[in-house]
């Protein structure tokens, strides 16, 4: 029982239905230990995202239910809470995709995080120069609105706002979709600086394996909405599996699609 | 010819200040457009219902018009309470499509339930401000401008200033302008949908009392403001659905436009052409400039 003091979240065998037909999830189970790092990885449509919805009760939302299994935060069952509760609870999610308010400036989009905690106008401009130490980027574009800053600095929005939130746990979707590699580095050192200065848990869902697993404590592979594969980061990036189906690294040498295709041919004609 | 002159800006200024009166109406569906994305079919419906409650509490039980006024307002809270309550939590992840249907159902409700709580007959609506000439500007700039085409010019001033401090300047203004552009994103930063929505439907509601006590005074108090509602559809198409100066600009352009048209044009068409012409412009700015004239443009970087 001691272990639920050490997981801030704890998820257990899961299954999730969209619109009650549609399996997105068979089986998931994973652990987020305080103050660690985990990420999720797994290909498109693995259920990466659906996992994070289902913790921060977003699922709703999109016609998705949990149909099984229990997923505990800080101890508690989250089954009866909404977003915002969760919020308040300190568990902040950063959707997929950015989603800034493009129409309000970034400074604007940071402070809407601070939403729902009741802040003194003194307290707000307090954190926001906090926030600003992290992301210095975006303190020199404070005026601009977000719609025109890039996908990196949008990205960075996203996190920034999340944080005003003060959050013990953040769910990070995909922070590094279609950023070039410098920020792709750029975004994971905030996250990581954030979760050691901050002391924020993270749970991470994201398609750059390799970059995701150096950052991270603790790894969990998901395909088809079920786990297959969870150890260290570090076990997982020396595994043979992991290496040759997600690193497109094998013993042989680099292997690329043309490869797989003539292997493929050959076992055809020895058939 | 300069008699013409005068003529044409009279019946200039007087479609403009006209036109404010449907910025009022047209306000309100810009407020509940901006949240929630769904055309409020039940805004004219709010409009008669509000202003039909306002008279009913001056004419039969005697309240004083300021403290009746309040009551009204009160009175809309109350059912931007229950809608939000009634009808939008059960379909908060509904499609907007749904939504839309449902205000229209929402919209024979409010009419049902004022004729019932305050009978049919047309009402007489007295502001204390008469719909004539103001002798003054009558005598001094030789033009013939109604004294609630004025008060009402102003009070879209009054409203338009307030509510741009309130969307700027206050943390439900900054919520529901987050709401406004992502509201999946607000609720995930735990911006809490409902309280918007509350919020925007008691505001529409107070803009329905106003607008409807404008509008009561000039045609009285009857079940016509219900249609009256409509000719806010081609304000919102001219200004744009989501922007409340364009609601405002919208109405301006529609008064004076088809104040001018009516004039000049109208005789060749055997009159009454105020009716459909706004219309005819809505088209043409479908055709050419469908998100209006302030609407919000998507932003999409290059």
């Amino acid at each position: 029982m001691s272990d639920n003091s050490v997981n801030i979240l704890d998820i257990k065998n899961i299954e999730v239905m969209y619109d009650n037909v549609i399996l997105a999830l068979h089986d998931v189970s994973l652990k987020v230990p305080k103050g660690k790092v985990v990420a999720l990885l797994g290909a498109n449509g693995a259920g990466k995202s659906t996992t994070l919805k289902a913790v921060s009760t977003m699922l709703a939302s999109e016609r998705g239910k949990v149909t099984k299994g229990s997923i505990d935060y800080d101890g508690n069952s989250i089954v009866k809470q909404n977003p915002s509760q969760m919020v308040g609870l300190g568990m902040v999610q950063v959707l997929e995709g950015r989603r800034c308010f493009g129409h309000l400036t970034v400074e604007e989009n940071i402070i809407s995080g601070a939403y729902s905690r009741k802040l003194s106008k003194g307290d707000i401009d307090q954190e926001l120069e906090k926030i600003y130490t992290y992301f210095l980027r975006l303190k020199e574009r404070r005026k601009s609105q977000a719609a025109f800053t890039s996908g990196g600095e949008q990205q960075m929005i996203a996190v920034a706002r999340a944080m005003m939130a003060k959050p013990k746990m953040l769910l990070l979707d995909e922070p590094t979709m279609g950023l070039a590699p410098q920020l792709v580095a750029e975004i994971f050192n905030i996250v990581k600086e954030l979760n050691q200065k901050e002391g924020v848990s993270i749970l991470l869902a994201e398609q750059n394996t390799n970059i995701a697993l150096k950052n991270s404590d603790y790894g969990y592979i998901i395909e088809t909405g079920k786990v297959m594969l969870e150890g260290t980061a570090q076990s997982l990036l020396n595994n043979d599996k992991v290496k040759e189906l997600y690193l497109g690294i094998s013993k042989k040498g680099r292997k690329n699609f043309r490869d797989v295709l003539k292997e493929e041919s050959l076992n055809k004609k020895i058939n | 010819m300069a008699n013409e002159l005068l003529f044409f800006m009279e019946v200039l200024v007087g479609g403009l200040l006209a036109g404010t009166m449907y910025s009022l109406v047209a306000l309100g569906f810009v407020l509940i457009f901006k949240a929630s994305a769904t055309f409020n079919f039940s805004q004219g419906a709010m409009v008669f219902f509000s202003v039909l409650a306002f008279c009913g509490f001056m004419q039969d039980f005697n309240i004083p018009f300021v403290l009746a006024f309040i009551l009204a307002a009160f009175l809309m809270v109350v059912v931007g309470l229950c809608t939000e309550r009634l009808v939008l939590r059960p379909l908060m992840n509904a499609s907007e499509d749904t939504v839309l249907m449902a205000t229209i159902g929402l919209g024979y409700v409010l009419e049902g339930l004022a004729q019932a709580a305050w009978g049919v007959e047309v009402r007489r609506l007295d502001l204390g401000i008469g719909d004539f000439p103001v002798p003054w500007i009558a005598d001094n700039l030789k033009l013939f401008i109604s004294a609630l085409d004025i008060t009402a010019g102003l009070v879209a001033a009054i409203m338009i200033i307030g509510l741009f401090l309130l969307f700027k300047y206050t943390k439900i203004g900054l919520g529901l302008r987050a709401v406004a552009d992502d509201a999946g994103a607000a609720s995930s930063i735990g911006i809490p949908l409902k309280h918007i929505m509350l919020l925007v439907w008691s505001a529409a509601g107070v803009v329905a009392l106003v607008a409807g006590c404008m509008w009561g005074a000039r045609a009285g108090v009857q079940f016509a403001l219900v249609d009256l509602a409509l000719k806010a559809l081609p304000v919102l198409i001219i200004g744009g659905f989501s922007s409340i100066p364009g609601a405002i600009i919208g109405g301006l352009i529609i008064g004076a436009v088809e104040k001018i048209l009516e004039v000049y044009i109208g005789p060749f068409f055997g009159g009454a052409i105020e009716g459909w012409a706004p219309y005819v412009l809505a088209i043409f700015f479908l055709l050419y400039r469908p998100e209006g004239l302030f609407g919000e443009k998507i932003i999409r970087r290059v």
